[in-house]
């Protein structure tokens, strides 16, 4: 069964220079992105640099990163009313 | 012969050699043809995050082979045309040094992703060809900046990071155009993983299988490790390593490590089962 591991974007403001929650994670399910794509000719701003479940499929449901993450911005669910 | 040596290997005994396949030509085509089939050209879109949707987790996860096997098929078919690699063993990758320039160190964009690295830890990378020239276009994507290196300096990195373990292996960007040589890892390579993962091929095998000479095997099992691709096991039975062939990607890390000389790589033309393995 696939979680929803969600993040609050509006609580993790930097996470390219926080990476908590990418470096704890065992199986390494989390990554980062942006929010913006490719910017020709500048550099992306941190603050929209965004962490997002990567590799959803390999999350065991641990919490460490619910855990780790210093602004509460992680949220991981394994409900979903799936029977499975 | 690989369906890539087959098209643009032209006359060279791999495609990668062809010096063509890394020509300013097919730098300018690929830009054209990648934005015309609506694929973002900027190698950081198809760097650090996934190559497969959310869609096909949810299809694998209930399944749905049949959705999984259409969805594998249409991402398979417009990563081979825009941007996708190929193992390559060590002493491939240095012969690749002195067939074609510039070759540059920059940083990688799926550690970059995966683990948020900084940029000072993270020069396992490199870039090649005409493109590179035009780097600063995309400091995002060449985060770190670029170094510029000789045939000799490229082939100094490409030994360390072989004795680091690192997997080489070529890209496309733009197909045939190569302009990546890569030095991964799992889980954090986004090639390397969801080839193993997930099944999908945007990282094809090597023209080469692993093989191990039972009799040379000395059990010490150092060669383990050195496998990114899950093909090597050890039997305790046995007190001898194993290698998977059909799951081998040739990229003869495994080699390199053993003092016994007990792993060769051999064609993988040369064994019938595995010809079309790729």
């Amino acid at each position: 069964m696939l979680p929803a591991v969600t993040v609050d974007d509006e609580k993790c403001k930097e996470p390219a220079s926080c990476r908590k929650c990418l470096l704890i994670c065992p199986t390494h399910v989390l990554g980062l992105g942006t929010d913006v794509g490719a910017q020709k000719f500048r550099e992306i701003d941190p603050s929209h640099f965004i962490v997002r479940p990567v590799r959803l499929d390999k999350c065991s449901g641990c919490m460490d990163c619910v855990e780790v993450c210093p602004q509460n911005a992680i949220q991981v669910s394994f409900s979903g009313g799936d029977a499975r | 012969m690989c369906d890539w040596c087959e098209k643009y290997g032209d006359g060279y005994e791999r495609w990668y050699f062809n010096p063509a396949n890394y020509a300013r030509r097919l730098y300018k085509i690929r830009r054209e043809e990648a934005e015309a089939s609506g694929a973002d050209a900027n190698p950081q879109s198809a760097g650090g995050m996934a190559v497969v949707g959310h869609d096909f987790l949810e299809a694998r996860d209930r399944g749905d082979t049949a959705e999984v096997e259409r969805m594998k098929q249409q991402v398979e078919g417009a990563m081979w045309l825009t941007h996708f690699g190929q193992v390559i063993t060590l002493e491939e990758a240095l012969k690749i040094t002195d067939i074609m320039y510039p070759i540059c160190l920059i940083t990688c964009a799926c550690r970059r992703s995966m683990e948020g690295l900084p940029d000072e830890e993270n020069f396992t990378c490199m870039g090649m060809g005409p493109g590179m020239y035009k780097w600063e276009r995309w400091p995002d994507t060449y985060r770190g900046g670029v170094h510029f290196l000789t045939p000799d300096e490229a082939k100094e990195v490409l030994n360390k990071l072989d004795k680091r373990g690192l997997v080489h292996s070529i890209y496309t960007f733009g197909t045939p155009y190569l302009g990546g040589l890569c030095n991964c890892d799992y889980p954090d390579c986004a090639a390397i993983r969801t080839v193993v993962d997930l099944d999908v091929k945007i990282l094809w095998k090597g023209h080469y299988v692993a093989k191990i000479d039972p009799e040379m095997c000395n059990g010490c099992a150092s060669c383990v490790h050195r496998c990114q691709f899950r093909a090597l096991s050890f039997i305790p039975s046995r007190n001898k390593a194993y290698i998977d062939q059909f799951q081998c990607f040739g990229c003869g890390l495994c080699v390199s490590e053993c003092d016994q000389d007990a792993i060769t790589l051999v064609e993988r033309t040369s064994l019938p089962a595995l010809a079309n393995v790729w």
